[in-house]
């Protein structure tokens, strides 16, 4: 008889199960679509009306401008991880999962590291074709920067792991909610509408508060540099890597101790 | 083997099972009765490890389900009919707990095979009738050919053929020296396919013992009418039997055996013309033992 289960016969077992259905294949190729289509507008955009707005030239970023359709791809993402553990509460396949793997943190681990190889993937070929068009469609009119400089580069691919750990937001906000609906309205929450809440606020508490928001820290991630009161690059993304820990570690917490 | 031992689950304010003590056996097929709500879909969440209990412990084959290095190896489980991504083909899903247990493929066309699935294996699980998803389930039971079966409700949208093909293949698989554990709302059901039988409600034991045994203790009656029906409920009652008047003059009694009825009769000089034992059915003795656990009821039954 062969060996017992492992963390790999479970990952194996989760990856099956995620490229099986069709809301994975939907998710990867919307988040393509958002990331490259949308970048294609505004660099297309901004090339058009160049020359008639010269004050738009100060300060000007060819990085996170041609990465814009990050902006939407990541309601994308975020979706792809909650209903990877949804869809199993949903369906109540969530039982069979469980009964065929009782360590439940192996099952919270095996998603985890599914979800992350594939974003990983998915979002950084995102955002590295999404970079090149948006060069070679400025290229000859707006400025353009190069993957050989290392802060370009840096830029691009953190915001592919932007993607990424706004995917395992989204996944953790499933296992803690159990339902797509619930997930997605707290997920576009804190994307979209903590920053209007904040900019109600006096603007010095939007200075303290303002940086530690998902999508401040996705631009400081994508940019060469970084805007005013905001995290650096580096130091957003252990901002935003804490975040995701933190709600994954309440994640399995929950699931060990709550019933299925 | 499974072992049930004082357990107890809460959810919230509501007492799902109340210090219930069960164990069930090797090589018969154990059926799980009681009405709506009695427990018994939490009896078995608890024994797969699903849900916590409040109190007290379930085990198989000695152990707590955390505990089984195999899990798919050692037991296998339908709770729920469908309870699989629709969007996912039957042999996507298979294959899926097949590999978390290092469980070949080739077993899962085995059992899609066995299950009469091979066909639609390919197709998406949310175009399967309920009958369908109810043999996906028990092909997904039967994936790591455990000794330990739990069926909920297993019979539920199946038409006639699948109802008779899954009564043999409990038998079959009871027969192989597994334990079968199969619980249903009806006792039709599990007269004829149960060995042993287990009644619970409101989370509660009721009684447990054989198919023979329930039947045998379920108290018959006789009807007797005579020519004297004063004279015969007296000296009936004088012997401590219970005594009502059925139709057309004749008594219903209870307590005492045709032959006893029929002797106090000749004792007391009254002609009989009518003496029939009636035997409760198994449906009426289950009737009769949940009818205080019906949780919703529906008032004139």
């Amino acid at each position: 008889m062969s060996a017992h289960p492992t963390l790999a016969s479970v990952v194996r077992s989760e990856w099956i199960k995620f490229r099986s259905v069709r809301s994975t294949i939907m998710g990867v190729a919307i988040t393509f679509v958002l990331t490259i289509g949308i970048g294609a507008l505004i660099t297309a955009s901004i090339r058009t009306h160049w020359t008639s707005h010269p004050e738009a030239h100060l300060g000007f970023d060819p990085v996170t401008t041609s990465l814009g359709g990050t902006l939407f791809a990541q309601f994308a993402v975020g979706v792809i991880g909650a209903l990877f553990v949804t869809s199993e509460y949903s369906s109540g396949s969530i039982r069979a999962t469980l009964a065929a793997t009782p360590r439940r943190v192996e099952v919270a681990t095996a998603k985890l590291v599914v979800l992350v190889v594939s974003l990983l993937l998915v979002s950084e070929v995102a955002v590295l074709v999404t970079f090149l068009m948006g060069q070679a469609i400025y290229s000859g009119v707006v400025p353009t920067a190069s993957l050989s400089n290392p802060t370009v580069l840096r830029a691009v691919l953190f915001g592919g792991l932007y993607l990424t750990l706004l995917g395992v937001v989204g996944m953790a906000l499933g296992w803690l909610l159990r339902q797509s609906a619930a997930c997605i309205s707290v997920f576009t929450s804190l994307i979209l509408v903590l920053p209007i809440v904040t900019f109600l606020l006096p603007s010095s508490w939007q200075n303290a508060i303002g940086r530690f928001e998902p999508s401040t820290l996705g631009q400081s991630m994508e940019s060469v540099s970084p805007p005013a009161h905001a995290f650096g690059a580096g130091g957003a993304l252990v901002v935003l890597t804490l975040y995701a820990v933190v709600l994954m570690v309440a994640a399995a917490t929950v699931l060990t101790r709550r019933d299925a | 083997m499974i072992a049930i031992e004082h357990l107890t689950k809460r959810y919230r304010k509501t007492v799902a099972v109340d210090d219930l003590d069960l164990v069930i056996q090797p090589g018969v097929v154990t059926g799980f009765l009681g009405p709506n709500g009695s427990g018994k879909s939490t009896t078995m969440r608890v024994i797969m490890g699903l849900d916590r209990p409040t109190r007290g412990r379930a085990t198989v084959n000695g152990r707590p389900y955390h505990d089984l290095r195999d899990p798919l190896r050692e037991v296998g489980a339908l709770l729920e009919a469908k309870a699989v991504n629709p969007g996912r083909s039957a042999r996507n899903h298979l294959r899926a707990l097949a590999a978390s247990n290092k469980i070949p493929f080739s077993r899962v066309d085995e059992v899609l095979e066995f299950v009469g699935l091979a066909s639609v294996a390919t197709k998406r699980v949310g175009d399967f009738s309920l009958g369908m998803g109810q043999r996906l389930g028990i092909a997904a039971a039967l994936l790591g050919d455990p000794g330990v079966l739990l069926f909920d409700e297993p019979v539920n949208g199946l038409d006639p053929e699948g109802i008779r093909w899954i009564r043999d293949l409990f038998r079959s698989l009871a027969a192989e020296g597994r334990t079968v554990f199969v619980s249903s709302h009806l006792m039709s059901e599990m007269a004829v396919t149960a060995d042993q039988i287990i009644v619970i409600g409101k989370g509660h034991l009721i009684t447990q013992g054989s198919v023979g045994d329930l039947t045998a203790a379920a108290k018959g009656s006789v009807v007797v009418r005579g020519n004297d029906r004063e004279r015969l409920e007296r000296a009936l009652r004088a012997a401590g039997a219970t005594v009502e008047v059925a139709n057309d003059e004749a008594l219903r009694v209870g307590g005492l055996s045709a032959e006893a009825v029929g002797q106090l009769a000749f004792d007391h000089g009254v002609v009989l013309f009518e003496l029939t034992p009636e035997r409760a059915s198994l449906e009426e003795v289950y009737m009769a033992l949940t009818a205080g656990a019906v949780e919703y009821g529906s008032g004139a039954s």
